[in-house]
């Protein structure tokens, strides 16, 4: 059961192989091959996860949730990405009509490269690359402009508002989130998240690097737009932020990629603070699932559970409050490792 | 500290969301309605003695009726009653001022239409009113014609009536079950009934009055018909 | 040197929180409220219009559908108004039942307020579970007047008719449980710190402002000024009752938040204290079939309602119909003060003042 995929790859190139291609171009049908899967089950995932979303709100609302198509209504999100796909396509006469076309697609490519580092199990990352976690945070601070696009595309005031909170909610926590998973790579050694998990081995890092672990996921959530920090949808107060003029499929792939952020950066989290795929009994790569799933359910319970805060409050929280604590995290984390080390461990 | 509201606020969320959930599945599970509950207001044609009070009383001119009056007649004749919903706001005035408790409230709230025309309820005047006096003797409908001076007994005993009939005519097995013994002669007499309505009106009548005397009137019916059935099954 | 634009914003009458059609214009330099401008009338149903071409009895529905979320107390108003007109006398058991009613109004107009405010600021589960106790006080509607929401339950000189047995038994298990419902919703939205970072300082209206604009209600009593009409200008049977009013110091949106919250304590021990010395007898009062006052008799009635003070100005020309009815109303007059309390804000702040100044449009549109 452990080897699955990697038995599945290796028969796959080994196939191709044999049929006379060169390896390069083995390697790189694999490469699209593997693409192709992680596209679908992604898609496939954010069904999931968004029936998943409103079942735990319904629950924590003592509602029911969706519960009328298929068992326990698994398949209402089908049934609404259908309605979503078969809607009219509306673009507003007064917007930049470029900008608003491409920006939903450039934000679903953005989240969709993140997994390109993520090891979804032993020896099963897409491309193992030395400074994964750096491209980890860099591609995932392209979403910013991506919601930017939306926002100065529909040629709204309302969605501007949510662009402009979002560029600066996401520019601000862009820093602690580094910060805060510098001391992981200080403890491990590496940016490679496949050494990281391998560090794990003994000791998960949620243990080495509490206050890290808060941090990152306080900052995480405001990566992500969600609530309490839903600040560029925010629909109470912005309608519905920078998606505001979108609808039908466009509006639907601005919701696919929020949810493959969340997948993606809940499965860093687990990766960097829980071990990663490392567990007993399971094969690997239903570990690193399990443990996402895991830290969703709690950002679900999160936003379920807090009023939204406000835009100020949020950049003093980010400013003022986490910058300094994962400073100090840092400072703190450098000093207990060279301790460590001169006491020869 | 700060925070400590925060976690009690995941508390209170992490307790409700094990606790049994508080949703009525509304078409399959009927909502509880009390017995005041305020649905379609209702009309009941025999009782009406055209005096017009609810027309007066009604703030929003929902309600509407057109009378005749024959030659030598005392009364004024009732010809058709409309009740236009749409525009009701279901205040109980009409129903309060009513001197014979001819408007009446219904628990039926399913009040959605198709169409624009369904929305006025309008009641014609039945036949069985215009019958005369020898003619109801003769008994040609199994129904008393109720005057308008009914006692609250008789008006009590005639929503009785109607409320059995609907039963019987949509739930007749259930009914049934308590007068006939074996499966086979219920559904014989549930077709019969189906069949023809004056045996429904016997035995809903039948069935508020003595059991006793309604299963043996509904065996009867029953031998009679499986009797019939020997006799054609024969030939 | 650079300047900023200011930029006009359009919040509502089509806006997921505003409460209804209401439409405030907010002139803003960035995210900071330079000054807000609130129109209204979007809900208007000519209410006092209406009224001239009914009679007396006739308006009484009517009147439920002014504030719909507390339908008893605009209807115990003008029932009142009309019966001050005429001189009616009520019955005892009628007032105890209306005071029952009204209090039960209130509780469920400022639960709804707090579930509201939950939501406005983005809480959704707040607004779920205080939906889910608002619940329980509407069956207890249905139960007496077989209406859930728009009850129309008074008539002049008392009430439709006697409330039924299982509605005691029902309040009783409310009240009873009303205490864990408030522990609920001070966990899990006043004791917030978010919420409390977005409330506290937020909204500050002065009790010399409050007065000075003609605040009335919660909203008044947040800023620190003890004025209720239950207290200062006691109607129908409120002096025989034993009760606090909640003040707030800050006149902030937590303020207003809290005192609405004591209020609902506040309101059960009326309940509880009414339904001791409910008196057996009558429920309906002798009064003529047709109602016509003298002409030229006007009079002016207030009463406490769940917004503020809730007045019905009636001027009768000697027919069956009034001459004039005029309603003021305190969604109205409190909604006033929206533009004052907002500027220098942020945007988010608009809409925690609008939420925690619970606006009926119903109301203040009429």
């Amino acid at each position: 059961m452990e080897h699955w995929f990697l038995n599945i790859a290796h028969w796959l190139t080994s196939w191709l192989v044999s049929l006379g291609l060169a390896p390069v171009w083995a390697e790189v049908i694999l490469l699209v091959g593997q693409w192709t899967c992680i596209v679908g089950i992604i898609t496939l995932n954010v069904l999931v996860l968004i029936w998943l979303e409103r079942k735990v709100a319904g629950f924590m609302q003592q509602r029911l949730g969706p519960n009328r198509l298929g068992p326990y209504g698994f398949f209402q999100t089908i049934a609404d990405t259908l309605k979503l796909l078969t809607k009219e396509d509306i673009i507003p006469s007064q917007t930049d009509k470029l900008i608003f076309k491409i920006a939903p697609m450039f934000f679903i490519i953005v989240s969709v490269m993140l997994y390109a580092v993520l090891p979804m199990g032993q020896d099963m990352a897409v491309v193992n690359l030395n400074v994964g976690l750096f491209y980890f945070i860099s591609v995932g601070s392209l979403s910013t402009i991506c919601l930017l696009m939306a926002g100065w595309g529909s040629n709204n005031k309302w969605s501007l508002l949510g662009a402009m909170r979002s560029v600066a909610q996401m520019i601000s926590y862009e820093i602690p989130l580094a910060f805060s998973l510098l001391g992981v790579v200080m403890i491990s050694g590496s940016l490679n998240l496949s050494d990281i998990v391998q560090a794990q081995h003994n000791l998960w890092f949620i243990l080495l690097q509490p206050v890290a672990f808060i941090t990152f996921f306080i900052a995480a959530t405001a990566e992500l737009n969600r609530g309490p920090f839903d600040m560029p949808e925010a629909e109470q107060e912005l309608t519905a932020g920078a998606f505001t003029e979108y609808s039908g499929m466009r509006w639907a792939l601005f919701f696919l990629a929020e949810y493959t952020n969340l997948v993606a950066v809940s499965a860093l989290a687990a990766t960097l603070f829980l071990g990663g795929w490392q567990g007993p009994f399971l094969p690997s790569w239903l570990w690193i699932i399990l443990k996402t799933y895991l830290i969703m359910m709690v950002f679900m319970w999160l936003k379920w559970t807090f009023p939204r805060i406000r835009m100020d409050h949020l950049m003093s929280l980010s400013w003022k409050v986490l910058i300094p604590i994962s400073l100090v995290n840092i400072v703190l984390t450098g000093a207990g490792i060279e301790i460590f080390r001169w006491m020869g461990w | 500290m700060y925070g400590k509201g925060l976690l009690k606020g995941l508390g209170i969320t992490l307790k409700h969301t094990f606790e049994k959930d508080i949703t009525i599945q509304y078409p399959e599970e009927m909502p509880f309605l009390q017995e005041r509950f305020r649905g379609c207001l209702s009309f009941d044609f025999g009782k009406c003695i055209a005096c017009g009070l609810c027309t007066k009383a009604c703030p929003n001119n929902v309600l509407s009726f057109e009378t005749v009056k024959e030659e030598g007649a005392k009364k004024k004749k009732l010809l058709n009653y409309t009740i236009d919903l749409q525009y009701c706001l279901f205040c109980n005035l009409c129903v309060e001022v009513c001197p014979t408790n001819t408007l009446y409230f219904t628990h039926s709230f399913e009040l959605t239409k198709f169409k624009r025309e369904d929305i006025k309820i309008v009641y014609h005047r039945p036949p069985e009113l215009d019958l005369l006096p020898e003619e109801k003797e003769t008994g040609n409908l199994e129904v008393q014609v109720e005057m308008p001076d009914i006692t609250e007994a008789e008006a009590k005993r005639l929503k009785q009536l109607e409320a059995m009939k609907t039963a019987l005519g949509k739930n007749p097995q259930k009914v049934l079950s308590k007068v006939l013994d074996t499966e086979e002669d219920i559904a014989i007499m549930a077709n019969l009934m189906a069949s023809d309505e004056k045996k429904l009106f016997k035995m809903a009548e039948l069935m508020l009055g003595d059991r006793e005397k309604a299963r043996k009137i509904a065996q009867a019916f029953v031998n009679k018909e499986k009797k019939d059935r020997q006799q054609e099954g024969g030939e | 040197m650079f300047t900023t634009d200011i930029y006009t914003i359009n919040i509502g009458p089509q806006h997921p929180s505003t409460h209804g059609g209401l439409h405030v214009e907010a002139l803003m330099d960035g995210e900071v409220v330079k000054d807000a401008i609130v129109h209204l009338g979007y809900v208007h149903r000519s209410m006092e219009k209406i009224a001239e071409s009914r009679t007396y009895t006739q308006f009484i529905p009517y009147t439920s559908r002014l504030d719909y979320l507390a339908t008893h107390l605009p209807t115990l108003g003008y029932v009142q108004a009309v019966e001050k007109l005429m001189g009616v006398e009520v019955p005892e058991r009628a007032e105890y039942i209306r005071v029952i009613l009204g209090e039960l109004s209130r509780i469920a107009s400022h639960m709804l307020f707090v579930g509201s405010l939950a939501i406005d600021l983005g809480a959704t589960t707040g607004l779920i579970y205080c939906l889910r106790d608002r619940e329980r006080i509407m069956d207890m509607f249905e139960m007496s007047s077989g209406q859930r929401l728009l009850a129309s339950y008074m008539r002049i000189g008392g009430v439709i008719q006697d409330l039924p047995e299982e509605f005691f038994p029902a309040v009783d298990r409310f009240l009873n449980d009303l205490h864990g419902m408030i522990e609920e919703y001070n966990g899990l939205i006043t004791g917030n710190e978010i919420l409390q970072a977005r409330c506290k300082g937020i909204g500050i209206l002065s009790p010399e402002e409050a007065i000075a604009y003609g605040v009335t209600g919660p909203n008044l009593r947040a800023s620190g000024v003890l004025y209720d009409l239950r207290k200062a200008d006691p109607y129908g049977i409120y002096e025989r009752f034993e009760f606090e009013i909640p003040t707030g110091q800050h006149g902030d949106c937590l303020d207003r938040l809290i005192v609405r919250i004591k209020e609902i304590e506040q309101s059960g021990y009326i309940i509880r204290q009414a339904l001791k010395k409910m008196p057996t007898g009558e429920v309906r009062g002798k009064v003529p079939k047709l109602l016509k006052p003298e002409k030229g008799k006007e009079v002016y009635h207030r009463i406490e309602s769940a917004k503020g003070e809730l007045g019905f100005y009636l001027v009768s020309d000697g027919t069956e119909k009034p001459f004039r009815v005029h309603v003021r109303a305190p969604s109205f007059v409190n909604l006033m003060i929206l533009p004052l309390i907002s500027r220098g804000g942020k945007l988010q702040d608009i809409i925690a003042n609008i939420a925690t100044l619970d606006p009926v449009l119903g109301e203040s549109d009429r």
